[in-house]
């Protein structure tokens, strides 16, 4: 009852966006999880490209995760009001980045994603990404309602707490996914020897 | 005036509200849990000892192979042939005899088993409703037969207990064969485990470093001092079998039941 009018909006834009994509604006009308038949069709069996969730980025598009389609990502959840994990994490992807040459880092995304639905507004990611540096070309970072970042943490296999103070206790883990949003690789712990993840990174983005 | 007709309206919407859950009390219908307290199993550092569980409604049955059968008609990409692997492990709905026939091993009565995380979720949406919390699950899952809070009925700890060391039996009984609970809910404990939405937020320690040393702690004698009650060890066994999840694990004693926001 309560999130009837977050559903409602959510549908719309649901609506908006399907609308524009595909000009079949009445495949909109179908509630989420019957659309889904439609617009996955297109990827793998073992895509994570076929959730239906809405993510808002912090410049201010919505996007489904299948729009990161076409080249591998590099993907982790974090918060910015993190203290001590998620800096480090947010390192380790940057130590990541930074071994690729310039011409294989133009292939690879970078997308980092909140646990923390209430605070990190796209705002507050926008103010995140100044902080931290990261380039707009190749990094997105994504807000999304508690219950897609549960289930998208479900599909990474990472586990998270909201704790009485707001802070989250969680995983760490970097996820590579291929082209077509399949997990190939999970570098798990901080500070971890990125030579196999950066291995797997440079063979995707070859292809 | 203003501040009275403010005070009518809201009580004559809670009025609303209660009596539509209640009146919902058909034998697939749910039952209405108050408000009340979650005392988590196990606590770490930052966790509060009791998580406040406001009002909502949950399923009186299990979902059944029947119930599941309307899901998979109404929506394709949820049948056993066509679901895709990354939400469902190859024994999704093993035990049905095909794609829209759940056949002799899955009667209609009995609770659907093999089934996943996100096919358990998605079916949830699809009825207008969600799978329920762990704090609900388990708040709604303490009350005995006769009592809110079971944990000092004697009776009822020993009957769950016996429940959890009973060995799986390949054949599971019909929904709604045993007492209801204080609340009116059906097999809570005792026919098959059900999922929760955040089953995924066990074992994570309270800090932010990782999520390595939880499971020692939990399993490690010494380490028990976290459980709230270290007798409880249905509540054990549930914190372990949550954590030992994956999203898209389709088991065969895992079924699930609904919940809604009042």
């Amino acid at each position: 009852m309560k999130h009837g009018p977050r559903v409602f909006a959510a549908t719309l834009v649901v609506a908006t966006l399907t609308g524009c994509a595909t000009h079949s604006s009445n495949e909109a009308a179908k509630p989420s999880c019957c659309a889904a038949s439609e617009a996955s069709a297109t990827f793998t069996d073992k895509s994570l490209y076929q959730t239906e969730s809405q993510w808002a980025t912090d410049q201010g598009k919505h996007i489904k995760l299948g729009e990161l389609v076409g080249r591998p990502q590099i993907v982790a959840m974090f918060f910015a009001k993190c203290q001590f994990a998620c800096p480090i994490i947010v390192n380790d992807i940057k130590r990541i980045e930074a071994a690729l040459t310039p011409e294989l880092r133009k292939r690879v995304g970078f997308t980092l994603v909140s646990f923390d639905a209430k605070r990190d507004t796209p705002a507050a990611l926008a103010a995140y990404r100044l902080t931290h540096a990261l380039p707009a070309d190749n990094w997105t970072l994504l807000h999304g309602e508690p219950d897609n970042v549960l289930e998208l943490a479900a599909l990474l296999g990472v586990k998270f707490k909201e704790d009485a103070n707001g802070q989250f206790a969680h995983s760490n883990v970097i996820t590579i996914l291929n082209a077509q949003g399949e997990i190939v690789h999970q570098q798990i712990g901080l500070n971890q020897d990125i030579k196999e993840t950066v291995r797997i990174l440079r063979q995707l983005a070859a292809k | 005036m203003l501040k009275i007709s403010h005070r009518i309206y809201f009580t004559s919407l809670l009025v609303s509200v209660t009596v539509a859950c209640a009146a919902d009390r058909s034998p697939t219908g749910m039952a209405r849990i108050p408000d009340g307290v979650y005392r988590p199993f196990f606590l770490a550092q930052n966790d509060l000892k009791e998580v406040p569980v406001k009002a909502f409604c949950l399923d009186i049955l299990p979902v059944t192979n029947g119930d599941f059968l309307e899901f998979v008609r109404a929506n394709p990409r949820w049948r056993r042939s066509q679901v895709k692997r990354i939400f469902a492990e190859e024994p999704y709905l093993k035990n049905w005899a095909g794609d829209l026939d759940p056949g002799t091993n899955a009667p209609a009565n009995v609770p659907v088993t093999h089934v996943s995380w996100f096919a358990a979720k998605t079916y949830a949406q699809w009825k207008g409703k969600r799978l329920p919390t762990v704090a609900e699950w388990e708040y709604a899952a303490a009350a005995s037969p006769t009592r809110a809070d079971g944990e000092n009925d004697a009776g009822f700890k020993r009957q769950v207990l016996e429940w959890y060391s009973t060995p799986a039996t390949p054949k599971l009984s019909a929904v709604g064969s045993g007492r209801t609970n204080f609340w009116g809910v059906h097999d809570l404990h005792g026919l098959v485990w059900e999922w929760v939405a955040d089953f995924n937020n066990a074992l994570v320690t309270g800090d932010a470093r990782g999520d390595n040393g939880l499971d020692r702690q939990l399993f490690c004698g010494g380490g028990s001092q976290g459980a709230r009650d270290v007798q409880d060890y249905p509540a054990f066994m549930r914190y372990g079998f949550r954590s030992s999840l994956k999203a898209n694990y389709c088991v065969h004693n895992l079924g699930f039941r609904c919940a809604k926001d009042l």
